[in-house]
């Protein structure tokens, strides 16, 4: 019961954004100006899960390394 | 670009999910500076249906079409940036508190720690920018950071700090004193963002 209420409700949502305006038309174009944007300007840090904080920094600096 | 390729950077996401990253980065690249000779040149090849997000893609491309860029460069600047501060301050932080740099993007540099993002080197403005929100939520859909967000994990994203305040930046732009070429961009993102909040309210995975 549960779960076909679950997948009901993802039709559902899949159905609506499919009817509403973000239709292909509409946002095959956009695509198209999406992809002349200019870089997210938002990104994982290249250390990918550490990050040198100023605490971090700090140890390094005392125990000279 | 960073090298932030994970394995969650190729997770395949429905057709639906991708158009709405697809709109969220294209609302992003209009609001976050002043648009370029090439961005102006793809907006005016903008299609469109007769839904109100299709027409407001057909006035659009028109304006880019007919309007010289630098006119619409000086709205842009104009209307977000002015002489000390523009007429519009698109900021989370602004719009729900009054006042730029305040708890809400406190929140906000909370959230993003927590997902393990940050801010592009070299960027000014701060995380609470709307262009900046909107890259957090096509890369959350994306899976661009380490890993797959569930439409519920977008919506908490979405509903805490998007929702309270978008909706009505995009009717201040609609409004704005100047405003030719980002009416329609207003209107886009007004709508874009009733349909996303719409959309997550029936999903009932949490």
């Amino acid at each position: 019961m549960e779960m076909k209420k679950r997948e009901g409700a993802v039709e559902d949502r899949r159905d609506f954004l499919k009817r509403s305006a973000v239709t292909a038309a509409a946002a095959g174009a956009v695509a198209v100006a999406g992809k002349a944007a200019t870089a997210s300007e938002i990104e994982v840090p290249s250390s990918a899960g550490y990050r040198e904080t100023e605490h971090v920094k700090a140890f390094y600096n005392s125990a000279r390394f | 670009m960073s090298l932030s390729t994970t394995v969650a950077d190729n997770a395949l996401i429905s057709e639906e999910d991708a158009l709405r990253a697809d709109m969220y980065d294209f609302l992003a690249s209009l609001l976050r500076k002043e648009p370029s000779d090439e961005l102006i040149e793809k907006v005016s090849q903008l299609e469109g249906d007769d839904t109100p997000i299709g027409s407001a893609c057909l006035t659009l491309a028109h304006l880019a079409r007919t309007l010289d860029n630098g006119l619409i460069r000086n709205e842009y600047v104009e209307m977000f940036i002015g002489v000390g501060r523009g007429e519009i301050l698109p900021f989370a932080s602004y719009y729900l508190t009054g006042f730029l740099n305040d708890k809400p993007l406190a929140n906000l540099r909370a959230e993003m720690s927590k997902i393990g993002i940050e801010r592009t080197e070299g960027v000014k403005e701060p995380e609470d920018h709307i262009a900046s929100l909107f890259d957090i939520m096509s890369g959350l859909i994306r899976g661009r950071f380490g890993k797959s967000f569930s439409i519920g994990e977008q919506a908490k994203f979405f509903n805490k700090h998007i929702e309270p305040w978008a909706g009505l930046l995009m009717r201040d732009i609609e409004a704005a004193k100047t405003v030719v070429f980002f009416a329609p961009v207003g209107t886009i993102g007004k709508a874009f963002l009733e349909i996303e909040s719409a959309a997550f309210s029936m999903d009932g995975t949490g």
